[in-house]
């Protein structure tokens, strides 16, 4: 039963037009007398259409029934009727649109996910009663607001129109917070005391209208304070659930041959279905090679709480391997995958590689033979400092060591010398520490053994820990995060700590010490065990290949870039993927920050340092990789149940009330004229 | 009250008569005359047709004995002849206000039709009496013989009005008194009688007369042209009937139009009464040369 906007036009058109047409009929008709032999047959032929017809009394009065139908249409037309009228909603919304990566899945009707949260969001705006009021909040890992609080639906629609996808993850806890500060009732000072103004943004009681598919990361560890969650309403948008994704890729050239390029990649099927796709190498746009995949579905445990906190099916995660590259440039690895999925921006991925050189080794030591041979013979570019030339270098911003904020050398070995003058870099102390917060040193421990150690680590590889042993080590302390590989009996031997873009390999012990007369003594006969240097190469190895994953400038979607410079650049041209350029200054600095990175691809700069000419955004993410809508959403502490179907809304049937009345209306002319024409 | 339009004085042109000359009214039925006429007749008369002999009995008259018969037989034979008698045709020309009516009028159509027949009667030395009737007998011209009686026959038709209503059945009543005689009657009208036709056609039929019934309607009546909400009157007796015409009211009048003659058609020939019906847009020549010599009214 529709309800009308406005009943009173109702009463008021059918008191003006229906008791005159009544009236009209009850006008005794004026007929024209016309002259005939006989009445005779013409009565009877009256008669007989009576008595024939079982409606003669509808009959009589068809056209005014019909008539009556017209103005009663006409009058419900007037009343401004609803159909499927809901509930009315609160005088104020803020809705919460989705537009992350996740969104761009294309749904039936060949409309993405973002496409139906705004219709049904621009649904919302249309349905809102006269007076009431909206904004709009776009959100992927940030929050903007959209469109401020407006009465004005059609410019509210448009506003929502204009949401664009990204390929950013999903973060809501912004998104809320923007909600919360627009709805919280903050009072501001009047012109009086005890008048004061409650500002036109308020508004305490809004109804938060949240439009996503549910892939939401932050959700749990959100703390709403001022929104009611329980009257927060969740509308889940899509059905499809079939996307492969890459998770990860790393490029990593080969020890021994550093012109050969070793690529990695991670696939994970999340959808319920096997399969069989194409993953395609190619460097520099061009094809190298190809390998067939076959991924097994993926299939939620029952009572499993989210696919990403499940492990995943055996068979539906693989990780490929393309190995033997031979590259020996700098140049863009891109592994594509060609299957026919949910969602396409997790199906490539780009890495930037330098061109192939030597590992530089620096080791800063007040002399140390035995440490020094033994780096000798590694494959690396070695050279020794003594560690006050060093902090020297380090003071003076010296470029033989200083590569703007970060050390020129891939691995810098300290031994037996603990500063707090490090650079960005790749540490390996001896007998020492950095001096950074959470790492300190007592005094030295004797006579421990090696309590236990983890030997699946790559520094750890090939290394039979329980033939080792050292004769004291100092006392230890690292940060919860850092990762202990060997524990003594009362402090970790040797640990591995990240601290931003620089990391460190602390080794507790010294490989010379001095004796209780002060003659150095050798603290460990572990050098003289080949496995010494097996231990050496996997720590440079370790230390300098995760420089060479991780140096290339990359970025998941959204977040910002630091990006080097070349010192005279007064501004550098960043082309973005859908080929569009944006120019940054550079203000004198010798970088710049972009965050323009919502969109997966390869950027370009120009001008560029060498080496920096590119730096790829990629997903990798698998909460968005992961495309089944989900219909429970946990919000703090509280579970919103998301509303899948249709909603009913507010539709105006006014429309359909006055087609009814055109036709019969039609009708009416239909019967007037089979009445009069012959 | 009116008048027979002037441009239907003419109501038999020379050349229709000429075409008329050769044709004769025939009676189903043979009649015994009032005079001697050109019909053989059922009594035996002296007319030079034999018809058979018989035996001499005393008082016939001796002229007719065969005496050639008797001069090989010895014995007297009289020889008989067939008589030869005159034919009564009577005519009732309906001319209540309705027959005025139509293009051309239903009376001009009927008066054209009677003047035919009773030229054919008169040429064949018949007995032709014209009645006009509306409400009873009004007019008559009565006894008409030959040819000589022809201009007063049409001056007789073409000055008889049409006024008042049909009552068919008085008029029929008193045609039935006065006209003891055996003949052809034939009735010309639209036949639309709010009393009913049928007792009017049962006097006429008790009195074994070769009846004809010719039914005729214009073209108004068969295809009313009438269109909207009306008030029909009556023209005979002012009567009125409201009526919206529609095209369900014209279908339906046309349909009770078919079974009112389709009623006066079963009647009739249920009675051995001929009945005919034309429509007055059919030429009144046609209906006289060819449809009354198919329907055995003249030969």
């Amino acid at each position: 039963m529709p309800d009308f906007l406005n009943p009173a036009a109702i009463g008021i058109a059918a008191a003006a037009t229906i008791p005159p047409l009544v009236a009209l009929y009850f006008l005794k008709l004026k007929r024209r007398v016309h002259v005939v032999p006989s009445t005779f047959l013409w009565k009877r032929t009256v008669e007989d259409l009576q008595v024939n017809s079982p409606f003669q009394r509808l009959r009589k009065s068809l056209l005014l029934l019909l008539q009556l139908l017209v103005l009663t249409a006409g009058a419900l037309a007037l009343g401004v009727p609803m159909c499927e009228q809901v509930e009315q909603r609160e005088q104020t919304l803020i809705l919460l649109v989705d537009q992350s990566a996740s969104m761009n899945v294309i749904e039936e009707g060949n409309k993405t996910r973002l496409d139906l949260a705004k219709a049904r969001a621009k649904q919302a705006v249309a349905d809102m009663p006269a007076g009431s009021r909206a904004m709009v909040i776009a959100f992927c890992d940030r929050a903007a607001v959209a469109a401020s609080f407006d009465t004005d639906k059609r410019a509210l629609s448009s506003r929502i129109d204009a949401i664009e996808a990204t390929q950013s993850t999903t973060s809501l806890g912004e998104a809320l917070s923007l909600a919360e500060a627009y709805s919280q009732n903050v009072i501001i000072g009047g012109t009086e005391e005890g008048k004061d103004v409650a500002p036109t943004s308020a508004a305490p009681d809004a109804t938060v209208l949240l439009y996503t598919d549910g892939r939401i990361t932050d959700g749990d560890r959100l703390a709403v304070e001022r929104l009611k969650v329980e009257a927060m309403e969740v509308v889940a948008v899509g059905a499809r659930a079939d996307n492969v994704g890459i998770l990860s890729m790393d490029t990593k050239r080969h020890y021994e041959r550093p012109d050969v390029l070793q690529v990695f990649a991670s696939l994970r099927n999340f959808g319920p279905e096997p399969v069989r796709l194409d993953a395609s190498l190619y460097i520099n746009d061009a094809f190298v090679d190809n390998q067939v995949v076959e991924l097994e579905g993926f299939v939620l445990p029952e009572g499993a709480p989210d696919a990403v906190l499940t492990p995943p099916t055996p068979g539906s995660a693989k990780s490929i391997a393309f190995d033997e590259v031979n590259f020996n440039t700098a140049g863009v690895v891109e592994i594509r995958l060609r299957v026919d999925d949910a969602l396409t921006a997790d199906n490539r991925a780009w890495c930037v590689v330098e061109p192939p050189r030597n590992v530089r080794v620096l080791l800063v030591t007040p002399g140390n033979f035995l440490l020094e041979e033994a780096l000798g013979c590694l494959p690396v570019q070695l050279e020794v400092m003594r560690p006050s030339a060093f902090e020297a270098a380090v003071d003076a911003g010296d470029a033989k060591v200083m590569d703007g904020e970060r050390c020129r050398y891939d691995v810098v070995v300290m031994d037996a010398f603990s500063t707090a003058k490090l650079p960005q870099g790749n540490y390996f102390f001896w007998g020492g520490a950095p001096k950074i917060d959470g790492v300190t040193t007592g005094a030295p421990i004797r006579d421990q053994r090696f309590f236990d150690w983890d030997d699946t680590h790559p520094v750890l590889r090939h290394v039979p820990v329980a033939a080792v042993d050292a004769f004291e080590w100092l006392d230890l302390k690292v940060p919860v995060d850092a990762t202990p590989l060997i524990k003594g009996q009362s402090s970790p031997v040797l640990a591995h700590l990240t601290r931003g873009a620089s990391q460190y390999l602390i080794c507790a012990f010294s490989l010379i010490v001095q004796d209780d007369a002060g003659n150095p003594m050798l603290n460990t006969f572990w050098v003289t065990k080949p496995h010494f240097i097996v231990f050496l190469q996997n720590a440079v190895q370790f230390l300098s290949s995760s420089l060479m994953s991780k140096g290339v400038l990359g970025a998941p979607p959204g977040q910002p870039v630091t990006i080097p410079v070349p010192p005279k650049a007064a501004e550098v041209a960043i082309s973005r993927p859908d080929g569009q350029t944006d120019r940054v200054p550079s203000a004198g600095f010798n970088t710049v920050h972009y965050a323009r990175t919502r969109a997966t691809g390869l950027y370009r700069v120009d001008p560029a340092l060498p080496g920096h000419e590119h730096f790829a955004v990629n997903l990798f993410d698998p909460v968005e990789s992961h495309v089944a809508p989900r219909t429970k959403i946990a919000i703090g502490a509280e579970t919103v149940q998301a509303t899948t179907t249709e909603q009913p809304t507010n539709r105006p049937a006014w429309p359909y009330v006055l087609l009814a009345m055109l036709l019969v209306l039609s009708l009416e002319w239909v019967v007037y004229n089979r009445r009069v024409f012959v | 009250m009116s008048t027979v339009p002037s441009d239907t004085a003419a109501l038999l042109t020379p050349d229709f008569i000429a075409k008329i000359e050769q044709l004769q009214l025939v009676s189903r039925k043979i009649f015994m005359g009032r005079m001697r006429g050109e019909r053989r007749s059922k009594k035996r008369g002296e007319s030079v047709e034999f018809a058979d002999y018989r035996n001499y009995v005393i008082g016939d008259d001796l002229r007719h004995v065969d005496w050639n018969v008797y001069a090989r037989l010895e014995k007297l034979f009289l020889k008989l002849f067939l008589e030869e008698e005159d034919l009564h045709v009577s005519i009732l020309v309906d001319t209540s206000k309705s027959m005025d009516w139509g293009r051309p009028s239903k009376t001009l159509y009927a008066r054209r039709v009677a003047a035919a027949i009773s030229y054919i009667g008169l040429a064949n030395l018949d007995r032709v009496s014209v009645y006009a009737y509306s409400d009873g007998l009004q007019y008559e011209m009565a006894g008409l013989r030959s040819r000589r009686s022809l201009p007063k026959l049409l001056a007789f038709l073409s000055q008889t009005e049409c006024d008042g209503a049909s009552d068919l059945s008085k008029a029929c009543k008193q045609f039935a008194i006065r006209h003891p005689q055996a003949g052809i009657v034939i009735l010309l009208g639209d036949f639309f009688e709010k009393g009913g036709y049928e007792q009017g056609l049962k006097f006429l039929l008790g009195r074994r007369y070769d009846l004809y019934c010719i039914q005729m309607l214009s073209p108004e009546e068969i295809d009313p042209p009438l269109v909207g909400d009306l008030q029909l009157k009556d023209v005979e007796d002012g009567d009125l009937a409201d009526v919206t015409v529609s095209r369900a009211l014209l279908n339906r009048y046309k349909a009770n139009l078919q079974a009112y003659c389709g009623g006066l058609k079963e009647f009739c020939t249920r009675r051995g009464i001929n009945y005919l019906f034309t429509g007055t847009d059919v030429p009144f020549e046609q209906i006289v040369l060819s449809y009354f010599r198919r329907r055995g009214l003249v030969a």
